[in-house]
């Protein structure tokens, strides 16, 4: 059921109302000569509507760094008379993530999990409360490898203020530009940033058989990849630990962390102090940390729970697609298949779990 | 009572040396934090009564075999910075060409008045208690050596790839743009530059470990279709990597 329907040029104009009061960020569209296409998406900081294209295919990073960065202080400390003080460094900064689709909305609701489990991740919190999100539908696969229908994550279930579904986009060319929206909020907030702007209207019965239509051949536009419902790869990995693949796949493994640094769910981060050179203050900082990399279950006294790849990546794969959902519930990976392009190794994760299968 | 440093030159650009200088607004910080009691390019003033002394350049004459032993015979701590005292540097290029060659190249008919060595890291000369490596040496991370040193804390340098700091800053990767940077082998600690400016990684701050290379090794010749020559040689720039062939 649609909230409301609008057209593109009255989204615009609300988009443009939410950039008067928050930072703006979405999909923009960078030359790539040597690519091909010839062109890559990015979110960045825009100031306006139409500098965003909303009909992307898809982003070579998720929104995650401005939800989660890959660097921030956490405190600043300062010694003080034989003690010291501390001030917590809180970013809220009003900000509109727009032109999120579905896969990395999954994402974001896991990062909301993790970050709100008590003891709640105050950072991560005051940014996300301040961030509303408008997401946008894809009506068909954004690249080739991505395996988001498999996890029925190719649909957006939560996770946004306001989602947006492309209703009169030619859905056989890539980079039309709708001319409509199908609106449902998911949100108070995305709910009265529609009706109070004034923007859109209520959806007809026509609209609602466009919309019925758009899901229909969205159902059959979405090829599955994985020969193991992802429903069951819980269980094939429980067989799998001791499959040689893991060693087979890892000798080419550089271990340089690209596949968690490009991934929407990867959340681990490390912690570390940078004291001023007279040593009487400093920073407490945290950065982005990864199981791929060497040091990542090193500790103290040089132990290494997981010293060699083969172990990495088996601790990846069972993160993504077994211990996570076991957890929490939900998804530990959205099937966007950064993972994969951002391999340097050309390790993929689809070819992982088929292999698997076909091993049991 | 404040720590004695020092800042000496092998065989190089000296750059290293001047990317203390270019620390310009941290420079008076530092200068209240230690003494410095001997560098060419700062001062004119020597003492070898030295802390911590800092070297950059690669030993590539029989003079700076015969340097490198005195200086590390007057430091307690002796400290490499830079991609020649670290790795050898771009003076390590010669070792792979025939001696006469060079030699005649870089000094013409004088040839015979300059003596010269195979180029090496200073750690293969005296033992070195730490190394600051790149081309020239990060600032930062000079900085934060010296914080460290002063602190009493354990220095480490990072123990993880380029691609870790590519991919915070939110580059295009270099590989999707069918390119092999050296990124993915190579240690991190310049906040990847040279990709963040569209040039590929040539691993001016080392090779990580063995076991990247030999990775390196599977994937050039399983998945890449490229010269591995020229991979080579781009391991070999700046001393990274010497011998002839990837394991």
């Amino acid at each position: 059921m649609l909230d409301r329907v609008i057209s593109r040029d009255d989204l615009h104009a609300l988009i443009d109302g939410l950039a008067l009061q928050r930072r703006l960020i979405g999909p923009v569209v960078r030359k790539a000569p040597e690519c091909r296409p010839p062109w890559r998406y990015f979110y960045q900081p825009v100031d306006r509507a139409e500098q965003l294209d909303l009909s992307f295919s898809y982003c070579v990073y998720s929104p995650k760094p401005f939800l989660f960065p890959p660097q921030e202080t956490l405190f600043q400390f300062e010694r003080v008379d034989g003690g010291f003080t501390a001030r917590p460094q809180l970013a809220d900064r009003p900000t509109a993530l727009v032109g999120v689709h579905p896969c990395d909305l999954n994402a974001i609701q896991l990062l909301d999990h993790v970050f709100s489990a008590a003891p709640a991740d105050r950072h991560y919190r005051a940014r996300r409360d301040n961030t509303f999100i408008v997401g946008v539908d894809c009506a068909r696969p954004c690249t080739d490898g991505v395996f988001c229908a498999d996890l029925d994550s190719h649909e957006a279930h939560g996770g946004f203020d306001v989602m947006l579904y492309p209703l009169d986009g030619d859905a056989e060319s890539a980079g039309t530009t709708p001319g409509r929206y199908g609106v449902v909020f998911g949100s108070r907030a995305g709910g009265e940033w529609v009706r109070y702007g004034r923007r859109g209207e209520v959806p007809t019965a026509a609209d609602e058989r466009t919309f019925d239509r758009y899901q229909r051949q969205k159902r059959t536009a979405f090829p599955h990849a994985l020969k193991t419902p992802a429903d069951e790869l819980p269980q094939l990995l429980e067989r799998s630990y001791d499959s040689l693949l893991w060693e087979a796949t890892a000798r080419r493994c550089y271990s340089c962390g690209s596949c968690n640094l490009v991934c929407p769910t990867c959340y681990c981060f490390d912690i570390k102090d940078q004291t001023t050179l007279g040593g009487d203050g400093g920073q407490r900082r945290r950065q982005w940390d990864g199981c791929q990399l060497r040091g990542f279950a090193q500790v103290a006294g040089g132990h290494n729970f997981r010293s060699r790849p083969a172990a990495r990546l088996r601790h990846r794969i069972y993160r993504k697609a077994k211990w996570i959902r076991e957890r929490t519930g939900l998804r530990g990976c959205v099937g966007c298949a950064r993972c994969d392009r951002a391999c340097t190794a050309r390790i993929n994760t689809v070819e992982i779990y088929n292999q698997l299968t076909e091993e049991v | 009572m404040k720590p004695k440093v020092a800042i000496f030159s092998l065989t190089g650009c000296e750059g290293c040396s001047l990317a203390i200088l270019e620390l310009e607004d941290r420079l008076l910080d530092i200068l209240d934090a230690v003494e410095v009691v001997n560098f060419r390019e700062g001062m004119t003033e020597r003492t070898w009564d030295i802390d911590i002394g800092f070297v950059d350049g690669a030993v590539s004459t029989p003079q700076d075999e015969t340097e490198v032993r005195h200086i590390r015979e007057h430091c307690t701590t002796l400290v490499a910075i830079g991609a020649c005292a670290c790795l050898g540097g771009l003076n390590t290029l010669k070792n792979h060409q025939p001696e006469e060659d060079y030699r005649r190249y870089v000094y013409g008919d004088r040839a015979e008045w300059f003596p010269t060595i195979t180029a090496r890291p200073i750690s293969s000369v005296v033992k070195v208690d730490y190394e600051l490596p790149g081309c020239p040496m990060i600032k930062e991370e000079f900085l934060r050596f010296v914080t460290h040193a002063l602190a009493g804390r354990t220095f480490t340098l990072p123990d993880h790839a380029v691609c870790v700091e590519c991919k915070k800053r939110g580059n295009l990767c270099l590989y999707e743009k069918g390119e092999i940077c050296l990124g993915p082998m190579t240690r991190a600690g310049c906040d990847a530059i040279c990709p963040t400016y569209g040039s590929k990684c040539e691993a001016c701050r080392g090779i990580l470990n063995e076991d990247v290379l030999k990775a390196a090794g599977i994937n050039l010749r399983e998945q890449y279709n490229v010269e591995l020559d020229d991979v080579l040689a781009d391991l070999q720039l700046f001393g990274a990597y010497q011998a002839k062939a990837l394991p």
